[in-house]
């Protein structure tokens, strides 16, 4: 497989332990090509290289109090091309931060854990069966 | 003279003859059915025949002399034929309207006569009435248009038929898929909702709370039986109803059902009367679970249906061969009945007799159908006989096998043991309503409950605490059961009971569980009864067995802090992975204890919530137990509301001292991997 048909994704963390424990996860995959960010200023410089997915952290700003938060990041990420899937990870497991992810139109929420990876797999899996769905809903509504 | 004579008697019989001629000439005319008319050179009539005076409706009298062209409805267009005639000499097939009481519509022919001399006297002009002609070809016409409409309507009509039996064949299949979805779906908390209102009636409540509480318990319990119901026609729709072929003891099983309905036969001071054939093979092979069902709805709808009188149930050996017997089974009731032409419906979906009687009564109308779906795939059949107001007889004729075999006695109904009360159980399971739903249950029985969310938190919670017995889920992530138990019997080499908990019966392979060292299984939804019976046995059976050993499980190994296995699985044992991941963690870790020390000694909160944050992920990527993840997250809640405690310094140490720990190790862990290299 050719890195153009590889699926970009990026994986933002200040975590460095975590962003690297997911690179790792994801690179057993071939099908995708990963690019880690420790901030959400380095991710959106990035943005115009069109990634696919985003996965992004709650809590960028943990160490350097000055960051932009993962929340900013998001709605930064939305403003550049609101198609982009943006998933949110948080080592937080509570409702508002889930509801406050996607009220910022976050495509889903995922806990940070040992099954986080899982979760997130599913949830790109689900990513592109939605993509497909909506583009064939696209045709048809064009024929109609 | 003689010559002449002739030639005058000739001349007579010419005459005679001419005269005959035109006699003759003149009834062909008049017999004609087309109106035929003379006209003059100036467009008078001149004669005509009988069939124009009976279309114009005049005598001949008033059409002589008259303007030939007023008798149609277009006067210039007629005048225009006459012309043509005198003009041309003759017409052909001119079409004109008469204006008689019914427009007749007429194709004109017509040609001049003339004298001796060859002068033109007037023209004859026939008139054929076309009405008849026109009236058919009209309505050729018509036929036509509606023959290749009606083709056209019926093809239309095939594609819509056909695209309709699509429709409804995905309709039914969606459907199907829908009822048995959804029953699925809202089982699983109308569980825990009927679980927890049977916790709560436990408490001391008080009389009001009591009663709310109980309506809440009977709505659900009404509520679970509805799905179940729909679940089942479900089921039968899609044709996935499967019945098993088991050697039971139907006298027990029938005085097991029967027992049930006494309280509400009581209740409604009704007498129960049992008619059993003795003849009936002791031990017969078929579903019971199916039969329990086909008789309880139809029981249940005797007892709902009768206010007064007695209901009887009896069984009769129809017939009997050397391997098969046929049963009828009866439920006679004396209750309201059914009007004869309600009959047919009674066993359709969602049908009760009357539409009003599900109001009075209760009930969804699903039970009748429900039983005529479980019988009739086995094979029997379904009867009803009714008189309204004096009561119904529903039959059924199920065929069963006879066999030699013995019946393995299922475990009679426990009542809660007294002694049995302090069980510890360990409940392995990682959806979070099903470990709620177990903790109710077991609360129920009075037994110690634990719970691990996976296989690998199981084993951690083994090494450091005590348990009777596991209850074992086998689909979890991280570490599924069978692993867990692996892992238990052979490294751990523990002998405690496990009982494997698994959701579908289908898949679950029993042997697989025996031979990894699994003692039972129970499938979800967990019965109760079944529930209690098993975890009891086997922890009986357990405790008279070694009863010595137990004492000397005590003993805790020293254990490592960090457990690499996560990350060698993650890593897929890849040094240089795992060497990297590691450093990270050692580069990382050290400024976030500093950070966490500092800003709980300077009370900068923010800062302590941010560092304790951050250091959650790495807990469980080296394997350090979930105790202090759980820990962190304390702190982490202290630092948010910003309440100070006094236990907050003491779990900052714990963190500390687990962290620092983990450093030590991880170092020789990557020393030990750079070595290999």
């Amino acid at each position: 497989m050719n890195k153009k048909d590889k699926i970009l994704i990026f994986l933002v963390d200040d975590d460095a332990l975590f962003l690297k424990s997911l690179a790792i996860e994801f690179s057993q995959f071939e099908d995708f090509e990963i690019q880690t960010f420790p901030t959400g200023e380095l991710c959106i410089k990035n943005l115009t290289e069109n990634p696919a997915v985003i996965i992004l952290d709650y809590h960028l700003n943990g160490v350097d109090l000055n960051a932009i938060d993962g929340i900013e990041t998001l709605d930064a990420i939305k403003l550049f091309n609101a198609l982009i899937p943006v998933i949110m990870l948080s080592s937080q497991d509570k409702i508002d931060v889930a509801i406050n992810c996607m009220h910022h139109r976050a495509f889903d929420y995922v806990v940070k854990s040992e099954t986080a990876f899982i979760r997130l797999q599913q949830i790109i899996e689900n990513i592109f069966h939605y993509q497909k769905i909506e583009k064939q809903l696209g045709w048809y509504m064009e024929r109609m | 003279m003689e010559t002449i004579k002739c030639e005058l008697l000739d001349n007579c019989e010419n005459i005679i003859i001419s005269k005959s001629a035109f006699q003759y000439a003149r009834s062909l005319i008049e017999a004609s059915l087309d109106p035929l008319v003379t006209i003059s050179t100036k467009g008078k009539i001149t004669d005509m025949n009988e069939a124009l005076t009976k279309i114009t409706g005049k005598t001949r009298k008033e059409l002589t002399g008259t303007d030939f062209s007023e008798y149609f409805t277009d006067p210039k267009k007629a005048r225009k034929v006459y012309k043509e005639v005198f003009a041309k000499g003759f017409v052909e097939n001119y079409p004109l309207t008469i204006r008689d009481h019914k427009l007749t519509n007429v194709l004109f022919n017509g040609s001049v006569y003339k004298d001796v001399e060859g002068n033109v006297l007037g023209a004859v002009v026939v008139a054929r009435d076309i009405t008849e002609q026109n009236r058919i070809e009209k309505e050729l016409i018509l036929a036509k248009v509606a023959a290749e409409l009606a083709q056209e309507i019926a093809e239309k009509a095939k594609f819509i038929a056909e695209s309709a039996t699509q429709i409804a064949e995905n309709a039914v299949k969606a459907k199907q898929q829908f009822l048995s979805n959804m029953s699925h779906e809202i089982r699983t908390p109308m569980n825990a909702i009927i679980g927890f209102t049977k916790v709560v009636l436990k408490t001391e409540l008080s009389v009001k709370q009591k009663e709310y509480v109980n309506a809440i318990k009977m709505s659900g319990d009404a509520l679970i039986v509805l799905i179940n119901d729909i679940l089942d026609l479900a089921k039968v729709d899609a044709g996935k109803m499967t019945f098993e072929q088991i050697p039971f003891k139907l006298s027990v099983s029938l005085a097991a059902m029967l027992h049930l309905f006494e309280p509400k036969i009581q209740e409604k001071n009704l007498i129960l009367r049992r008619e059993y054939d003795e003849r009936i093979p002791d031990v017969l092979v078929g579903d019971p679970v199916r039969l329990h069902q086909i008789i309880l709805n139809l029981v249940s709808n005797a007892v709902k249906f009768t206010t007064d009188g007695q209901i009887t149930v009896s069984v009769k050996l129809l017939r009997e061969d050397e391997k098969n017997v046929s049963i009828e089974f009866a439920v006679t009731d004396t209750g309201i009945g059914i009007a004869e032409e309600k009959i047919e419906q009674v066993f359709e979906n969602f049908q009760q007799a009357y539409s009003g009687s599900s109001r009075l009564y209760g009930g969804t109308g699903l039970g009748l159908a429900i039983v005529k779906q479980l019988v009739e795939p086995q094979g029997g059949s379904v009867s009803v006989e009714s008189e309204l107001g004096v009561g119904s007889t529903f039959s059924f004729i199920l065929p069963f096998k006879k066999t030699d075999k013995k019946v393995e006695l299922s475990p009679d109904i426990v009542e809660l043991d007294e002694e049995m009360t302090n069980i510890k159980v360990l409940v392995v399971e990682d959806m979070a309503l099903n470990q709620l739903l177990m903790r109710t249950l077991l609360d129920d029985f009075g037994f110690e409950c634990d719970i691990a969310a996976n296989g690998k938190v199981a084993i951690e919670k083994l090494q450091v605490k005590q348990f009777d017995i596991i209850l074992m889920d086998l689909q979890m992530p991280e570490m599924n059961g069978f692993e867990a138990t692996d892992y238990i019997r052979k490294t751990m080499k523990i002998d405690i009971p496990i009982i494997a908990l698994t959701a579908d019966v289908t898949t679950v392979d029993f042997a697989k569980c025996r031979a990894i060292g699994m003692n039972d299984y129970i499938t979800k939804p967990v019965d109760e009864k079944v529930l209690y019976t098993k975890i009891v046995a086997l922890v009986k059976k357990a405790q008279s067995s070694n009863g010595i050993e137990t004492l000397e499980t005590d003993l805790i190994q020293e254990v490592k802090c960090i457990d690499l296995e996560y990350l060698i699985k993650r890593t897929k044992s890849n040094p240089k992975l795992m060497a990297e991941m590691i450093a990270l963690y050692l580069e990382q870790t050290p400024p976030l204890i500093e950070a966490m020390k500092k800003s709980f000694n300077d009370k900068d909160w923010i800062l302590l919530y941010a560092s304790v944050h951050k250091m959650i992920p790495s807990f469980s990527i080296m394997g350090i137990s979930t105790d202090f993840e759980d820990i962190a997250k304390k702190i982490q809640e202290y630092a948010s509301t910003q309440q100070f405690s006094d236990g907050i310094s003491q779990m900052v140490l714990q963190l500390e001292s687990i962290c620092v720990q983990a450093c030590r190790e991880l170092e020789i862990e990557l020393n030990k991997i750079k070595n290999n290299e």
